[in-house]
């Protein structure tokens, strides 16, 4: 779970035009300007006067992979933290300078990244400047601040994890699925080591991973170009690139060489579900792009092969989905079902596989593929149509493949994707791969692990 | 929504609203480092502007124009959806909607499926109080395409057995998944508190009871009696004018016939409810959270204090620096979010808060809820409060107006309830003429201590027993047992 960090960006990669002439719809590319400041900090311009908003995103190379140990899910309470004092601003200042003069705000942490995102009317695009800087530099968090923001995010698990049907499940897939990588830990964390954390680790993390040369500027929207590259160059130019190194994950996850099987339980489980996940690999791989295509001919829109499958003909699934996450580093690839009720996760295990198989080795007619590949970009394009929705697709861009470039050209590789590719990615990542299979049923005692955990403040 | 791949986000992704605290910012003149710069001279938002036109047929079209991404919405609304369900039939509008794309006299439903992902779209049926629609977004050039499948799968469904019998299946799971969920069942039950035995008080997706009585005949008689032109307008949004939009419609719908028969009265929405001003906790053993509630009767949606009631949400517990999630998140974290929640409806609403917290909490957070609602019905909001909370209103309205769906809704809202189409021009206008003095008396008139209900569903052992203490008429009810189709909550005496 808590693969991917947008479900709009999800599909990064988009196609430009389906194969017939006579269907070609032209996506104009995303048009940005990208430059890197003395200190490291990446700064990318999108500009468009469309609407007089604009959006200001701080994209953090930190993210839950990079969790101290014994700290599961400290990147993600650090995000919260973000939010309270620095030395010149007060706690929930960003929403003063945001949700109060009608603006929105947000963060988020992924496996990868940890991103921090507003959108304002243009005319406070300086401020919002000023203030990432601010607390790029000078976060300056009290104790009672954090206690109380650890408190929400105790509450936050308890409502993803505890209190929702299948959130032990979402939890438990990278516990389960990784052998050594650290996306096996969950981001959300655990609430025992959510309270061993302190004041000290904050300062240390910040100090740490919380820098010009470790981050990502993205302005988009009504912004004077000559303006905004003053501005940044006024908040962000001065701030130090510290000289100590940044501890960057090494450990490499190895090719499974097992199948391996496992139960998960939960307290309120009223129809049961089951997870595949196979390895893919990182997002920058040429393949990705092919997964994803893949990923769609299976579970994107009713008439995908799962939906029509599992839940439309054999009626063994409440719901079904494929996808393949790529991450930085070696993601997931993972199918998920919720049983209809009456039956059992073997059946859907079984049926999906069936699926991938007949797809993977039987002829894909050419107007599936240009099906999928109109619904692709329909999407891409629906993501897109404000300043912020390119923000994110940029930095996605940035974040998970390397690259901004490949927001645009990523649509480019989509088009020429073949039915040979799906079936060849398909058979190298998934058919001739190793598998993690989870079953996810009611516990037998309904009484609980909740209150013993949740309840104990 | 179910997913792997859900964001640890600072903010619960559903609440989109902002607002409260003391909005005073240090300013400076200049531009050194040291101080935050001032804002510069605003621009001004434009609106997009909506226009209609009304088929001799009856069918009113509604379009707002912008042209920015080759994309188009388009949505078949009825001005009625399940308020129209049968007593004993609940969820028969939702699933009569939901079975419009399960096979027509030309397709099949995989053929319709296959047909709305080729043209980049998915069509999504289901109805909702007061509607029932059905839409889909696609491209420009595949708009012409798009609404034939549209008025195919509106005029032609067939209801065939085996599909109504796919669709009922699907919905009782889904609602095995509800009711497995604090939030969903505190919902259900509020729904009842307020509207008790009116037609808003039923669940709009069935019940575990209802669905199974459902027959094909009731759905061929539901369609019948209220699937037709002079029932329906036909928004569009995006990349699309009034012209082309009336032409295409033209083609698809010119020669849809309203039947002889008179439009069926609607019930009333607004009944008589026993669990008005009661305490309500709702079992559902073991799970790891409470989701506390406290419900009202509101305004419906042509109220002329329904501004006033917008503002008094914004300011209550419409977003984040809201009144609600500061006092339950913000001070204390006791909640991954609390916010408020009014209903406006063609004939009633409802006005209340809600919030999730650890069972052991629950207490205290009605108690803060509570604290809340009292507050504001008495002192009327500071005006930078104020001020700050209709920013924040006036800013997600232009940001909802920058997507075609968000454009859709906003004025699919306003064409359902036959309210004018420029009211999207006046909305920011509207919102900030109300006073505080006009937030506090919405606030009074509407939060106030008679008929509140409180309702709090999660694992009861934890948190019964505090709450009866606290709120003696309390009454303690096992999810499981929920008869979602009794007023009361309880199954009634005789079968």
């Amino acid at each position: 779970m808590l693969r991917r960090l947008l479900i709009c960006l999800g599909l990064g990669a988009m196609v430009l035009a389906s194969a017939h002439a006579s269907d070609v719809l032209s996506i104009p590319p995303i048009a940005f300007k990208q430059r890197t400041l003395g200190n490291g900090l990446q700064v990318i311009g999108i500009e468009d006067h469309t609407s007089p908003t604009v959006a200001v995103q701080v994209w953090y190379h930190v993210g839950s992979k990079d969790d101290p140990a014994g700290r599961s899910g400290f990147a993600h309470l650090f995000e919260h933290l973000m939010f309270k004092s620095t030395k010149r601003l007060k706690a929930e200042q960003f929403d003063r300078l945001t949700e109060d003069v009608g603006g929105h705000n947000n963060a988020s942490t992924n496996d990868d990244f940890t991103n921090y995102f507003e959108a304002v009317p243009s005319n406070h695009l300086q401020r919002l400047l000023w203030a990432e800087a601010e607390r790029m530099a000078n976060l300056n968090v009290i104790d009672e601040n954090f206690k109380s923001e650890r408190a929400v995010v105790e509450e936050e698990l308890r409502q993803r994890v505890l209190a929702s049907p299948y959130g032990r499940l979402f939890n438990a897939v990278p516990k389960d699925a990784y052998l050594v990588h650290p996306y096996k830990r969950p981001g959300i964390g655990s609430i025992e080591e959510l309270e061993a954390a302190s004041l000290e680790d904050v300062i240390a993390f910040h100090s740490t991973f919380y820098r010009p040369d470790y981050a990502t500027l993205i302005v988009s929207g009504d912004f004077d170009p000559a303006q905004l590259d003053r501005w940044v160059d006024a908040y962000f130019g001065p701030l130090p690139k510290p000289a100590t190194p940044i501890p960057h994950v090494t450990a490499v996850e190895p090719a499974w060489d097992k199948d391996r099987r496992y139960s998960e339980h939960g307290s309120n489980v009223p129809l049961p579900a089951v997870v595949l996940a196979w390895l893919s690999p990182p997002a920058r791989d040429a393949d990705d792009v092919a997964l994803s295509v893949a990923a769609a001919l299976l579970s994107n829109g009713d008439s995908s092969r799962l939906h029509q499958a599992l839940v439309y003909r054999q009626q063994i699934a409440q719901r079904v989905n494929f996808s393949s996450d790529g991450q930085a580093d070696n993601g997931l690839i993972t199918s998920f079902a919720i049983l209809a009720s009456g039956h059992k996760p073997e059946e859907a295990e079984q049926a999906i596989l069936a699926e991938v198989k007949t797809l993977a080795t039987t002829p894909i007619a050419a107007a599936e593929l240009d099906k999928i590949k109109t619904k692709i970009v329909t999407q891409a394009l629906a993501g897109r149509e404000t300043a912020e929705g390119k923000a994110f697709a940029v930095g996605s861009a940035v974040l998970l493949k390397g690259d901004a470039g490949t927001v645009n050209s990523d649509l480019v590789a989509l088009q020429a994707v073949t039915a040979d590719d799906v079936q060849r990615v398909l058979k190298k990542y998934v058919l001739d791969a190793h598998r993690v299979t989870i079953d996810y049923t009611q516990q037998a005692d309904k009484s609980g692990d909740a209150p013993a955990k949740g309840a104990a403040k | 929504m179910i997913g792997l791949s859900i964001p640890l986000a600072r903010k619960m992704l559903a609440v989109v609203l902002l607002l409260a605290g003391t909005g005073t910012t240090t300013l400076a003149a200049d531009s050194s480092n040291d101080a935050l710069p001032e804002p510069g001279p605003a621009r001004k938002v434009t609106i997009p502007v909506a226009q209609d036109k009304t088929l001799p047929n009856g069918l009113r079209i509604v379009v707002a124009n912008r042209a920015v991404t080759p994309l188009v919405s388009v949505a078949l609304f009825l001005r009625s959806g399940a308020e129209v369900d049968p007593p004993k039939l609940a969820g028969l509008s939702d699933l009569t909607a939901g079975l419009l794309d399960k096979g027509t006299a030309k397709r099949s439903a995989p053929q319709i499926a296959e047909a709305a992902d080729a043209l980049g779209g998915s069509l999504g049926g289901g109805a909702g109080f007061d509607n029932s629609q059905v839409s889909i977004t696609v491209t420009t050039p595949k708009l012409g395409a798009a609404l034939d499948l549209l008025a195919d799968v509106v005029r032609h469904a067939t209801f065939a057995q085996e599909e109504i019998d796919r669709e009922r299946k699907q919905m009782l799971d889904n609602l095995r998944l509800a009711l497995s969920q604090p939030g969903s069942v505190a919902r259900f039950v509020a729904a009842r508190a307020v509207y008790g035995d009116g037609a808003y008080g039923h669940s709009a997706g069935g019940t575990p009871a209802s669905l199974p009585r459902i027959r094909r005949a009731d759905i061929v008689k539901l369609h019948e009696a209220y699937f037709r032109p002079d029932n329906a307008v036909l928004v569009f949004a995006g990349d699309i004018d009034l012209d082309h939009a009336a032409q295409a419609a033209k083609q698809s719908f010119g020669d849809w016939k309203a039947p002889a028969a008179p439009l069926p009265q609607a019930p009333a929405g607004q009944g008589k409810s026993s669990l008005a001003s009661t305490t309500l906790a709702i079992d559902i053993p073991g799970t790891g959270q409470a989701a506390v509630s406290a419900v009202h009767r509101g305004i419906a949606r042509e109220a002329k204090d329904y501004y006033a009631g917008v503002v008094a949400d914004a300011v209550l517990g419409g977003s984040y620096s809201a009144r609600l999630n500061e006092e339950i998140r913000i001070k204390r974290g006791l909640s991954y979010g609390a916010g408020s929640s009014l209903e406006t409806r063609r004939q009633a609403g409802s006005f209340g808060g809600s919030a999730q917290t650890k069972n052991s909490s629950a207490v205290e957070v009605v108690g803060l809820l509570l604290g809340e609602f009292d507050q504001l019905g008495t002192t009327p909001p500071p005006a930078d409060e104020l001020s700050a909370r209709k920013a924040t209103l006036s800013g997600n309205f232009g940001f909802t107006l920058e997507t075609t769906r968000g454009l859709l809704g906003e004025v699919a809202g306003l064409a359902v309830y036959g309210l004018p189409l420029d009211e999207l021009a006046h909305y920011l206008d509207k919102v900030q003429a109300v006073s505080a003095e006009q937030v506090r008396d919405f606030a009074r008139a509407n939060l106030g201590k008679d008929g509140r209900s409180i309702i709090v569903a999660g694992d009861a052992q934890q948190f019964a027993a505090a709450l009866g203490k606290a709120y003696p008429a309390m009454e303690r009810l096992s999810a499981a047992a929920l008869d979602l189709d009794s007023p009361t909550l309880k199954p009634t005496s005789k079968k």
